[in-house]
């Protein structure tokens, strides 16, 4: 089954809240879903401890650079999506689970300092490919962005899009009740209403449904 | 035809997935492919345990708790660090041993 892994060094990129609506939304969808938390930090397992999982959902914490591999290869063998959650820096744990990806997915807010951090992950996936012989497919996703796009915003994803970097559509809103994940645990159905539900729903069910979508294509 | 959108529902049929190699041969080239972009290793096992005593560069040995309280007792009316009262007990030791 597919693994994702969501990196970047960039710490506040939105990498957690990404793994959390991803696996959620997926999960919600039908899917068998395993997260791994192997950030120190434990965003995931902070969330986890909230409250009950959602159905079809298991979070394994505390994973390091020694056993990211087996982890991984574990979970893939088991019938469920594999999301990979790291923490904001540049270590080895990072490139070994990148190594296991079927897609690397990495967060950043519209920012040039975001952009230009988040584009170390794209030359380590350049690297990892000349060395294992094979294709790491790559998306970015924006993330906190506003309902009118900042004149920043539209450079990045020009330039981006110019190297020919795949920009996951649509990208995820700056929205309370994705922030409020990680007070109330759970996902977006079962959580107290926070601002406007309804359009927080249905952003990241889309932004789900885009990365599923690249998970049902043939790796090239 | 209804022109609702139909609700997003995953088909574990379509998922694709790849073999992926994890022999130690493919991991060590991907460290080293990490390192050159600066990747490197953070993992806390590396600095796990007692840091070396900065006077010797050792790691000192461990005792039972009741004689790490008397040694720790004695070094500090002393004023001296425990290694110290370690090496006069050592010198005590061989010259046991030697039955001088
Ligand atoms: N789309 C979003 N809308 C609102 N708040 C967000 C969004 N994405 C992230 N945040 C908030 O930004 C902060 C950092 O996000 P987080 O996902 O923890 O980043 P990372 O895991 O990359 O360090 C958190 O407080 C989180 O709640
Ligand atoms: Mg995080």
């Amino acid at each position: 089954m597919p693994v994702v892994v969501i990196a970047s060094p960039k710490g506040g990129s939105g990498k957690s809240t990404s793994a959390v609506l991803l696996g959620t939304e997926l999960a919600h969808a039908g899917a068998q879903v395993t997260m791994l938390d192997c950030d120190p930090n434990r965003s995931l397992s902070l969330w986890g401890e909230r409250r009950a999982l959602p159905p079809r959902m298991t979070l394994l914490a505390d994973v390091t650079e020694s056993d990211i591999v087996k982890a991984i290869q574990k979970h893939d063998a088991d019938g469920g999506i594999v999301i990979v959650d790291l923490e904001g820096v540049a270590s080895r744990l990072v490139s070994r689970a990148i190594s296991q990806a079927d897609l690397v997915l990495t967060p950043m807010r519209a920012t040039t300092l975001d952009a230009t951090i988040g584009a170390r992950t794209l030359a380590l996936i350049g690297e990892e490919e000349e060395a294992l012989g094979r294709s790491i497919r790559h998306a970015v996703v924006f993330t906190m962005t506003r309902g009118i796009e900042s004149k920043q915003h539209r450079g990045i994803e020009a330039s981006l899009g110019g190297q020919g970097v795949d920009i996951v559509q649509p990208a995820l809103m700056e929205r309370a009740a994705f922030s409020a994940l990680f007070e109330f645990g759970g996902d977006l159905r079962s959580m107290p209403a926070q601002g406007r539900m309804e359009e927080a729903i249905k952003n990241a069910s889309a932004f789900a449904q885009a990365i599923y979508q690249r998970l049902t294509e043939a790796a090239q | 035809m209804s022109d609702q959108p139909k609700p997003f529902a995953v088909d574990i049929k379509q998922l694709k997935s790849r073999p992926k190699d994890t022999s130690p041969a493919a991991i060590q080239s991907v460290d080293r492919a990490g390192e050159q972009h600066g990747f490197v290793a953070r993992d806390a096992t590396a600095r796990r345990g007692r840091p070396p005593s900065p006077r010797t560069g050792q790691v000192h040995a461990k005792v039972l708790p009741h004689i790490a309280d008397e040694i720790a007792a004695e070094a500090t009316r002393r004023g001296v660090t425990q290694g110290i009262l370690i090496e006069e007990a050592w010198a005590l030791y061989l010259t046991h041993k030697s039955g001088k």
